[in-house]
């Protein structure tokens, strides 16, 4: 019967049929040019990074150029510095950031700045976890930010749909993030390409390339454009263009009243332990800054709930032998916001660290080691 | 649950080895029924209420059929039932829109309320197959399927449930009783047929849309360069899309070992429109001959008759294709069509003096010109579009160039493909190199968005 309906019903309206051997074929050739080709593109792009080194503010979300850039910090440098743009510096050059004159103080370069803008805690957890596979065996300076805790929206509890930064990043499925509300089919997705060198690789092409778009929406805007003609082999230039040199309060921000999370309850703080353990498993001298933030910016009842908070997450960090700081509070006129520190800040920041006794035993006598 | 998703992959992964397992055994077709079901209420569970009825409807009709004297009654239950359902949950909202504009132009104040029920995914095809099948057997084209499951099966069989192919149950039923294991040449087949869908859908319907979608949207704010390039680039978008999914559904059936029928067979290189209609959703197209134009006197009626049956299969064509004037007028248009391809095929110049490519190419510019009611948002829009066409002036129509280049090589492949150079893509090196090809494509340049079919809406 089905040598009949086979004679009977056409195949196709066109020739693209293969056998099994061809299929084999196929599949080969496509898995080697797919392995290959992520390989052959770090070859063939021009990837140079200088001193004090941090990646374009526009980059942020090429975890593929993330997970080369470590590479190569790994190789070069003893500390790691992570975090989100406190760590980056998103309102200061990149020769005013905490990882500058930590280098500045140890008089040598000893620090790569791996901060990305807006990484949240869940989001730092699923870049180290499956780009940052190389940092391993090193020393880790990871940063902690209670802002992430600052609100119910910014712990991504709100049971209305919130759309955060890095979405690809925090846990898929489990545990379950309440505002977060994709569909299977993107998280699916998202949950695939990190452990496909590939699809991040195809990302890093629209970004850096396709003006952070897929190939039909660019032709869409450059219409008479030849695709191929945008891919230059060159990565642009890390910008300083986010400089704004002016406190807060000259920025005209009137002091908050915080809703923070408990740490019990916060789902950034959970991201942040499971974060540290991860990087402890892979072997690596952990070394924990919390803040500094802004406590000026604070009202008195928030302030009092911050203290409470600071005191319990120290209070685990002691617990679970994680050596640790929380920086004395900066001068209320080098913090350009809530959270992020101007040059000086970073300056006296690094300072606080290089006369810190834990800091002293761990990361700076394993450098020395 | 689209298959160029990654929950239809999830889907068939976990549905695929079992069935390979349990094909040829009885547990083989409540296996198929129960994913093809779990499949269609992935969309709304509420639909199963509505299969399930109409399964269960034309199964019981065909049963009473065969014991009963009456059997043009249980046919016409049939009829009534299916078609009143698909009336009313596809025309209702049609229906009444039209009567309140009619009230309202007799100046009566009072207006029906507007039904607030959703049109059901595919109601169109599985109606219209499950009805084939009390037809065949009235006709005495058929056995009865005696087992339900068998025939619930067939009507839901989910690669085809949602866009066709509308399939015909003396070639589907037959199948999916046989018991002989999935072949590797099933499997390979069916990835071949598979990967061709994907890149029709994803690299090329979904990339047109964009542009044509910009368009559309709003036609006053466009010149007829735009316009023109727009309905060019449509007319591949719904051919791409359309045939895309009937090549995915193919495929997944194929390797499940069954058989599905031809949809599409490279329409616009059509020579005529009668050749066109034989390209083109063939399931459908065969359909509407085999039980609306040939019970109607077909060309048997004289000239006059045959232009009438035409024109009434066509226009309800049309209409089976939306619930708008605009359908209405695309199947008129097509019918019109038919009438002066049809004479003119008749003359001994046009039919032996006329070059083929010039008769491709006057069906590709008729088609073209009659997407525009398909695709329009109304006849206002459509009439809009049309005459700006024709009278607005010169500007810059921003198309991708990339895009038109695409649509050339495909069209390119297909003239090829039914020439005497045919023989370049039976090598098997061209043919691995179009399918690594295609794969590598999608890898790297596909949206990054998912879009849903053109066809699921009807």
């Amino acid at each position: 019967m089905k040598d009949a309906n086979e004679a009977k019903i056409p195949f196709s309206s066109n020739n693209i049929r293969l056998s099994a051997r061809e299929w084999i074929i196929a599949v080969i050739v496509c898995s080697a040019l797919l392995y290959l080709g992520p390989a052959l593109w770090g070859h063939l792009e021009k990837f140079d990074p200088s001193a004090d080194y941090r990646l374009p503010y526009t980059l942020g979300n090429d975890y593929w150029l993330y997970s080369r850039y470590c590479r190569w910090a790994c190789s070069k440098y003893d500390t790691l510095v992570v975090g989100d743009s406190v760590i980056w510096g998103h309102y200061v050059s990149e020769d005013n950031t905490l990882s500058h004159y930590l280098n500045q103080n140890a008089a040598q370069d000893r620090f790569a700045n791996l901060g990305v803008d807006g990484f949240h805690p869940g989001a730092l957890g699923g870049l180290l976890r499956y780009y940052g596979r190389d940092i391993s065996g090193g020393n880790v300076i990871i940063q902690f930010n209670p802002l992430w805790m600052s609100s119910a929206k910014h712990d991504l509890q709100t049971e209305k749909e919130f759309h955060f930064n890095h979405p690809k990043l925090v846990p898929q499925f489990f545990p379950k993030i309440p505002c977060y509300k994709d569909s299977f089919s993107k998280r699916f997705s998202a949950a695939v390409e990190r452990y496909v060198p590939f699809f991040s690789w195809t990302s890093h092409l629209r970004i850096v390339y396709y003006e952070n778009m897929d190939l039909p929406n660019w032709t869409l805007e450059h219409p008479y454009e030849n695709p191929l003609s945008a891919v230059t082999f060159e990565l642009p230039a890390s910008e300083d263009n986010l400089q704004e040199h002016i406190s807060w309060t000259e920025k005209g921000i009137a002091q908050e009243d915080f809703q923070w999370v408990e740490p019990a309850q916060s789902l950034q703080w959970r991201f942040f332990r499971r974060t540290i353990d991860l990087l402890k498993a892979r072997n690596n001298t952990v070394f924990v800054v919390v803040g500094p933030f802004n406590e000026h910016m604070l009202k008195p009842e928030s302030y009092k709930t911050y203290q409470k908070m600071k005191s319990e997450i120290e209070t685990w960090l002691q617990q679970n032998n994680i050596a640790y700081s929380v920086p004395q509070v900066l001068p209320s006129e080098l913090y350009r916001d809530a959270s992020h520190p101007l040059g000086p800040g970073y300056a006296m920041l690094a300072k606080q660290l290089f006369k810190n006794q834990s800091f002293k035993s761990t990361i700076l006598k394993a450098g020395n080691d | 649950m689209l298959f160029h998703t990654w929950p239809f992959a999830l889907f068939f992964l976990v549905f695929y080895p079992i069935y390979l397992v349990l094909k040829g055994t009885r547990f083989g077709l409540p296996w198929l029924l129960a994913a093809s079901y779990f499949f269609y209420a992935c969309f709304n569970p509420l639909y199963l209420i509505l299969i399930g009825y109409s399964t269960l409807l034309d199964y019981t009709v065909v049963t009473r059929m065969a014991k009963s004297t009456h059997r043009k009654m249980w046919l016409s239950v049939s009829i009534i039932n299916n078609i009143g359902l698909l009336g009313f949950f596809k025309y209702a909202g049609f229906v009444t829109e039209n009567l309140n504009a009619l009230l309202s132009s007799l100046n009566i104040s009072y207006s029906i309320p507007e039904p607030g029920f959703l049109l059901p995914i595919g109601i169109s095809f599985y109606i219209f197959q499950s009805m084939s099948y009390t037809i065949d057997y009235y006709r005495g084209n058929m056995e009865r399927e005696k087992s339900l499951i068998a025939y619930a099966a067939f009507v839901s069989l989910f690669p085809r449930l949602v866009a066709g192919p509308i399939e015909r149950a003396k070639n589907l039923l037959p199948q999916m009783h046989e018991t002989p294991r999935v072949s590797v040449q099933d499997v390979t087949d069916g990835l071949s047929l598979f990967i061709v869908g994907l890149f029709k859908k994803v690299a090329l319907a979904d990339y047109l849309a964009l542009y044509v979608d910009n368009i559309y949207a709003a036609p006053g704010q466009y010149q007829s360069p735009a316009l023109i390039l727009a309905t060019f680039l449509f007319c591949w978008q719904i051919y791409f899309d359309f045939s895309g999914y009937t090549d995915m559904a193919r495929g997944v059936a194929r390797m499940m070992g069954l058989n599905l029928m031809l949809n599409f067979n490279n329409p616009y290189l059509a020579t005529g429109l009668g050749d066109f209609w034989a390209r083109w959703h063939i399931s459908l197209s065969s359909w509407f001959k085999d039980y609306v134009y040939i019970p109607l006197g077909g060309n048997r009626k004289g000239t006059i008759g045959t232009y009438r049956n035409m024109f009434i299969t066509m226009v309800i064509s049309g209409l089976w294709h939306g619930a708008a004037w605009t359908f209405v007028i695309w199947g008129a248009v097509h019918a019109l069509g038919r009438f002066v391809t049809r004479e003119l095929e008749r003359t001994p110049f046009y039919r032996d003096k006329v070059p083929k490519l010039v008769k491709q190419l006057l069906v590709f510019a008729f088609v073209t010109f009659a997407w525009i009611f398909f695709r329009a948002e109304s006849i206002g829009d459509a009439w809009l579009i049309i005459t700006r066409i024709f009278s607005s002036g010169w500007a810059n129509p921003y198309c991708p160039v990339w895009a038109l280049i695409l649509v050339l090589i495909v069209w390119l492949y297909q003239f090829a493909h039914e020439s005497r150079l045919r023989w370049i893509f039976d090598l098997a090196p061209v043919r691995i190199g179009l399918v690594a090809g295609m794969i590598l494509y999608l890898a790297v340049f596909a949206p990054s968005s998912e879009q849903g079919f053109i066809y699921l809406q009807f």
